[in-house]
């Protein structure tokens, strides 16, 4: 039995201390040097240049039905937002609800996430103006508000505008508590370290934190719960936008694998910005001494029973769909896989899946920083392709052609395919949208560092109680604390 | 994960091979019971195989009845052992330690049940071989390597010789520990059984990385098995409500949702009928129950998802089908019982610590779920035969007949049986494992508490 000093071991052999632990967090706070400022420089050029393309493209085109084409990779780009960062916070929901360790390096990073919620909300408002309108009162007249596509129940309040809607910005919301429910204490400390606007806008934000034992198991509780809602409201999210702005505007196809698919490839892509984020955080970010071999190693297996499971669920629905030898649904087949968006699959597939796979099956990528870095960089390609293959080709069928009773209906010459089904290929402007949503998330995500820690130092303290290296047999070996 | 008094080597020996050397009186009445039960199935099916299926409720247009059902309910029971065994061990969970034996031999013996069925289903079984091998070379007919059909046998068979090579491997170390205890033909048998087993290092080594390696390569096969078996519905574009593509996934959480909850059935049986409390700990029930909550909410989610698709389209015969389903009796009286049964009372008891923590309570909550699970194949094979569809021409219905319940319930005769056997001949809980546990114990002093806490060897 061995008590736990103020000094001991986490990781690799490094020596941190509880009170060194939180002057060095709060340094990385309050400083900022040039090479943050480059970034932000960086970034908030791709930012403004995704502005640009946004105002061209809704001066020229507009919101209307019969602009609906035009806004697929907007769509898509959407789809990327919400596998990626608007997944990301489940990392650390997903990892506190199973007690593991090797989180701890990763939470908060995960939690900053949620930050980007409000661009996903924001992002999300131009296309509930995209969804193809039904004029429900028969007055001749589409009304926002009034008339649209409906598939959840009838009337406008039942459309997919009020529950897409509540759903995203329930998400939002849920995001930022799980934050704030987890930064608190961690505010209280930075308040008392730095000065100026940030601090006193941290004490407040803090809403009086003592570090009471009432309050600890208050927060545990919350964010037990918060962590419950949200895991659910994401999986809720996922199957709406997924079934509202993809599969239901293509006429005839019907998967139900579709939303958990989508789920499936958020929380994949979610956990390859996380291994991506806490890369950099350990090589750029001056973070080495708190993010070890274990986060990378055990994240990494988590990450490759996703990738299996993703190629499990393409295999089900490209099975199923391709045995059947139905006409709608080998249509289908080849609009998203094979024909018209053959490149983006082939991407999508690569990135996705195979590459990972083919990675991360070998123990000796699993246990680097490199590997499953590089593993999680490929699996945010591959979402991005597998958003363009999904959403581009759903936002370019015409809106005279949304109430056929298939797309194995559409006319096409002998050997071709047909018009509305062929592939789109990006603008400039669609260029610019992209680069100004990735831009984005990192400008947010960068400016949020600046506000929180990101690095949970309440969680690595706890980690410096629970982790000990102790003499076992013939060699050193750690030791695990489990109050649970 | 610490509660229970520490246990020393002699004392797990004693402990986890009292039955082996013991003859209670209990159970040999057991044994005997289920025997007598799984005499009356055998005999059922003699009777059948004399006078022909038509004793059974099966008939144009429900060609698949009780049988089928059954077949699927048992494929479903038999991913436990992967789930429990080799999911846990590559996630090093120190609770895995009493369950994974009881659900690799759940495995294999619901395995083997399972595959009964479509033979007695047949109801020529010797008919068999001509289905498998080509029986006419000059007309040149062979099995149909494009049906689903052909693909279960070769799913199930490699799922059972793995899960056996997977049962055995682990059972070394603890034969070698009878053959120690045992004498004359007893030991000579266990003698060759455990292969030498020695207990060196070299012998460690390479039976850790033997089952490290099956339980990572054990994994693939766990999926594609449910999988197969779903395609035997999902590949068929003629019954309406089968041709989904959630069916892989939703059948393969479904099974680790029933298997799951029988391990429990069979932990709670173990303690209370082998006295082996300071082994299977209300810990391992509470971690069991909200690994339980995980997956019936992901199940729950998938059948949501299928219901919800059949009704998307707004095709007049889906919604038929889901009408039939939850508004004609006594069908809707049997949706609802599956629903509640299978989510709504095991979930809502689960959610209270102590439930979880009760052997009891925990038996009572997967007793329904596996009668929850054995309704949800019933509902998804009959109701859909029994419409009008494309291929055939008729509406029907389907009731069992007698020969078909008591076969049914000889097949659970017949795996509590087997495992009882088992358990008289292998210890149902690895010795090794345990032992093992108890040398990576510890605890920390955190303040004025001790924590406990478990040493990681990596």
């Amino acid at each position: 039995m061995h008590r736990a000093n103020g000094h001991t071991t986490v990781g690799e052999e490094v020596q941190l201390t509880p009170q060194g632990v939180t002057e060095h967090l709060s340094y990385k706070v309050f400083n900022i040097d040039k090479r943050f400022v480059l970034a932000l420089v960086g970034l908030g050029v791709l930012v403004i240049l995704g502005i640009i393309g946004f105002i061209v493209r809704a001066v020229d085109d507009g919101f209307s039905d019969a602009a609906r084409p035009q806004w697929g990779y907007y769509a898509a780009m959407f789809g990327f937002l919400l596998v990626t960062a608007g997944s990301a916070p489940v990392a650390a929901i997903a990892f506190r609800w199973t007690k593991n360790h090797w989180r701890r390096p990763l939470s908060r990073a995960s939690e900053l996430f949620a930050l980007v919620g409000i661009l996903n909300v924001l992002w999300f408002i131009p296309m509930i103006f995209l969804l193809p309108g039904i004029d429900l009162n028969g007055d001749g007249v589409l009304a926002v508000g009034e008339d649209r596509r409906t598939i959840w129940f009838e009337g406008p309040i039942g459309a997919p505008l009020w529950w897409d809607t509540s759903a995203v910005i329930g998400l939002a919301l849920c995001g930022l508590a799980i934050l704030w429910v987890s930064a608190r204490p961690d505010m209280v400390a930075l308040a008392a370290r730095g000065t100026g606007w940030r601090a006193r806008f941290l004490s407040w934000l803090s809403m009086g934190w003592r570090g009471t034992e009432q309050e600890w198991r208050l927060q545990q509780a919350s964010l037990a719960v918060l962590g419950a809602f949200y895991f659910m409201l994401l999986v809720f999210v996922h199957t709406l936008i997924s079934l509202d702005f993809a599969l239901s505007l293509v006429p005839g196809w019907k998967d139900s694998i579709f939303a958990p698919h989508h789920a499936l490839t958020g929380l994949q892509a979610a956990s390859g910005t996380i291994l991506v984020t806490i890369f950099l955080m350990r090589t750029c970010g001056g973070f080495r001494q708190y993010i070890g071999l274990d986060p990378f190693w055990s994240f990494s297996k988590v990450l490759l029973g996703l990738t299996l499971l993703w190629g499990y669920f393409w295999f089900s629905e490209f099975m199923t769909f391709w045995y059947g030898r139905d006409p709608t649904e080998q249509t289908v087949v080849k609009l998203v896989m094979f024909e018209s968006y053959r490149v983006a699959f082939l991407l999508n597939f690569f990135f996705s899946f195979l590459i990972p796979f083919v990675m991360l099956i070998w123990n000796v990528v699993r246990k680097s920083v490199i590997g499953p870095a590089i593993a999680g960089a490929s699996v945010v390609i591959g979402a991005f392709f597998m958003m363009v293959r999904l959403y581009v080709p759903a936002f370019n069928i015409p809106q005279a052609d949304l109430g056929a009773h298939t797309v194995a209906d559409f006319e096409a010459e002998a050997g071709q395919i047909a018009v509305q089904l062929l592939p789109v290929k990006p603008d400039v402007w669609d260029g610019f949208i992209v680069a100004g949503g990735v831009g984005a998330i990192a400008l947010i995500f960068l400016l949020g560092t600046k506000l929180l820690p990101v690095m949970s130092m309440w969680e690595t303290k706890e980690g410096l109680l629970y982790i000990l290296f102790r003499p076992f047999i013939k060699g050193r070996y750690m030791v695990l604390g489990k109050p649970e | 994960m610490q509660e229970g008094k520490p246990l020393t080597d002699r004392e797990i020996n004693r402990g986890l091979l009292n039955i082996l050397f013991e003859n209670p009186l209990w159970y040999w009445g057991l044994v005997g019971l289920l025997a007598v039960v799984v005499l009356g199935a055998m005999s059922a099916a003699g009777y059948m195989i004399n006078h022909g299926l038509g004793v059974t409720g099966l008939n144009r247009p429900v060609m698949w009845g009780f049988f089928i059902t059954n077949f699927v309910f048992w494929i479903g029971i038999s991913h436990a052992g992967v789930m429990l065994s080799a999911i846990l061990r590559l996630s090093k969970a120190e609770w895995r330690r009493p369950a994974t034996r009881a659900a690799e031999v759940l495995t294999v013996f619901s395995l083997m049940t399972a595959m009964l069925m479509p033979l007695i289903h047949t109801g020529r079984a010797w008919r068999i071989f001509y289905w498998v091998f080509p029986y006419d070379w000059a007309r040149g007919i062979y099995p149909n390597i494009r049906s689903a059909l052909v693909w279960d046998p070769s799913a199930v068979f490699t799922y059972l010789t793995s899960s056996i090579l997977f049962v055995y491997i682990a059972l070394l170390p603890d034969l070698a520990v009878i053959r120690d205890r045992s004498t004359g033909l007893r030991r000579q048998i266990y003698s060759i059984l455990c292969l030498g087993w020695k207990g060196n290092p070299r012998q460690w080594k390479l039976q850790v990385i033997a089952g490290i390696l099956l339980s990572a390569l054990i994994l693939p096969v766990f999926v594609s098995v449910h999988s197969i078996v779903s395609f035997d519905f999902s590949m068929a574009v003629s019954v309406k409500s089968w041709h989904s593509t959630i069916f892989p996934p939703y059948f393969v959480i479904g099974a680790v949702h029933s298997g799951v909850a029988a391990v429990v059935i069979v932990m709670a049986l173990m303690r209370f009928l082998f006295g082996w409390h300071d082994y299977i700990r209300p810990e391992h029930f509470d971690a069991l129950g909200r690994l339980l909550i995980v997956v019936a909410t992901g199940w729950f989610f998938f059948f949501v998802m299928e219901f919800i698709f059949g009704l998307y389209g707004l095709e007049g015969d889906e919604i038929g089908m889901k009408d039939f389903l939850t508004a004609k009796p006594p069908w809707n009286w049997w949706f609802i019982t599956f629903v509640g049964t299978t989510y709504f009372i095991p979930v809502s008891m689960w959610l209270f610590k102590g439930v979880r923590r009760n052997p009891w309570l925990m038996l009572v909550a997967c007793v329904s779920v596996n009668i929850g699970m054995w309704l949800e194949r019933f509902l998804i094979i009959v109701p859909g035969l029994a419409q009008k569809q494309t291929f055939n021409f008729v509406w029907g219905t389907y009731a069992p007949s007698p020969v078909e319940v008591v076969i049914i319930i000889g097949t659970f005769a017949l795996v509590s049986m087997l495992m009882l056997l088992f358990a008289k001949v292998f210890p149902l809980i690895p010795l090794y494992d345990v032992k093992e546990g108890e040398i990576l114990r510890s605890e920390i002093q955190i303040g004025r508490k001790k924590v406990p806490a478990v040493i990681r060897d990596e």
